[in-house]
């Protein structure tokens, strides 16, 4: 599969623009997954998809052959994904995130299952998952998406995001770690 | 007894670990591990919304609402495995844009395109226009940067000279290739910028306060920026709509 990339993108660089399309085909769902699990919005991330095939085109001749296209794809796409997410809160001014500390009193839980009280948690789950998320850097963002939820090597994360694996693996977990400080809380009653 | 580290922890559960079995017997045996094992596999379990399946063909309807505008590489064989020279994809910009120009006045012509049908003169005029906005579009960027430029960012200072010698060498193939085009705004607006790009460029270092002030005074980097602003707004507003460029609005 790796190899066929290389090889279309060799065409694509000795004048044959459609074989560009071939790897937009291959490739774009898994580049919307990512830039879907960035911005969490669907036209957003139709946008981000096309605009990373875009500027993937035009910096194609940067492409080196050791490295893997989708990985390479990858990095442009969450960088054009975090440039949207950042003009979105821009847009709608979003209030600087509420803290959730370890302070925090967490949600009685009597029964798990009731109604109002499950929608209440539910709720205060997402909300901190959110501020979990919005607390971590860029690169603890990118790494966290790429390992836990796309179920990429650290070895890929490491390539996607130009650093070492240790500081890949460093990046993962800061992010786990703020999402656990963040839901710890609610964990207590349970 | 020694406690396993949240770090051994989250490893262990994207199976990173080293010693896999020595981690699962001490889980067994020790509940303050085995707590914050669980603790962290609750955290982990919490997403976000799922994304949506896209629709089958999804990935070519994304190639044609991009294509278009794309310029094929030049189909010069390449002895160097995947290096095309930046400026060799330059030369293929500027012979479309001498073809063009030769060919007539694209800033007269294109307000009265008569018809849907696309031309192989229209494609070009389309690339041509894409190619020159990306050139002002970054030109644009750039005096933004060196206007609001802060003394001791080195490394921002390093950024801002390497590319202001990419857009020099870009600048003077469209300048040269222009120059005969007619458009005294968009010459003018190149020239100027010419000399901007030059002076960040070759500056010895990253530039000080007071070279960033004397740029702005004595090349009056502002209304440099005010001509681009307006050649890119015309430069936009020529530009045929595409489905990449309306999505979302
Ligand atoms: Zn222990």
């Amino acid at each position: 599969m790796g190899n066929d990339d290389h090889a279309l993108i060799r065409a694509v660089l000795a004048g044959d623009k459609d074989a560009y399309g071939l790897l937009v085909e291959r490739h774009s769902e898994s580049v919307f997954r990512v830039a879907f699990r960035i911005t969490e919005s669907e036209a957003d991330s139709d946008e981000v998809v096309q605009e990373t095939f875009l500027r993937g085109y035009r910096s194609l001749a940067d492409f080196h052959a050791r490295s893997s296209f989708r990985t390479w794809i990858y990095r442009i796409a969450m960088n054009s994904a975090l440039k949207t997410l950042d003009k979105r809160k821009a847009e709608a001014s979003i209030p600087v995130v509420e803290e959730y500390d370890d302070g925090r009193p967490g949600i009685q839980l009597t029964d798990p299952a009731a109604g109002p009280d499950r929608l209440l948690l539910d709720r205060e789950i997402e909300a901190r998952r959110h501020a979990a998320m919005e607390k971590m850097s860029p690169t603890e963002r990118l790494a966290f998406v790429l390992r836990h939820l796309e179920g990429r090597s650290t070895e890929e994360i490491a390539a996607a995001l130009d650093m070492s694996q240790s500081s890949a693996k460093q990046a993962v977990f800061r992010a786990v770690q703020k999402l656990r400080r963040s839901l710890a809380p609610l964990w207590v009653k349970s | 007894m020694r406690h396993l580290t949240e770090e051994e922890l989250i490893e262990h559960y994207f199976s990173e670990d080293a010693n896999r079995i020595v981690v699962e017997t001490h889980l067994r045996i020790c509940g303050r591990c085995e707590q914050d094992y669980d603790e962290i596999s609750n955290a982990l379990a919490v997403h976000g919304p799922e994304p949506p399946a896209r629709e089958p063909g999804y990935g070519r309807r994304i190639w044609q609402s991009i294509q278009q505008p794309l310029l094929p590489y030049p189909s010069k064989p390449q002895h160097r495995f995947f290096f095309v020279p930046r400026l060799a994809f330059a030369g293929a910009c500027l012979l479309l844009l001498i073809a063009t120009f030769l060919a007539g006045r694209i800033w007269e012509r294109t307000h009265t395109r008569p018809s849907q049908a696309v031309t192989p003169q229209a494609e070009k005029e389309r690339v041509v226009l894409f190619i020159l906005d990306d050139h002002l579009d970054r030109s644009e960027r750039l005096l933004v940067q060196l206007n609001h430029a802060v003394s001791g960012e080195e490394a921002a200072g390093l950024l801002l000279q390497a590319e202001a010698r990419q857009l020099l060498a870009d600048n003077r193939l469209y300048r040269q290739t222009l120059a005969g085009a007619g458009d005294p705004l968009l010459s003018a607006a190149l020239d100027h910028l010419e000399r901007v790009l030059l002076e960040v460029a070759n500056s010895p270092g990253p530039l000080s306060d007071a070279e960033i002030a004397r740029l702005e005074k004595e090349m009056s980097t502002d209304s440099l920026l005010f001509q681009i602003r307006v050649l890119r707004a015309r430069v936009s507003s020529q530009q045929p709509k595409s489905e990449f460029s309306r999505k979302g609005a």
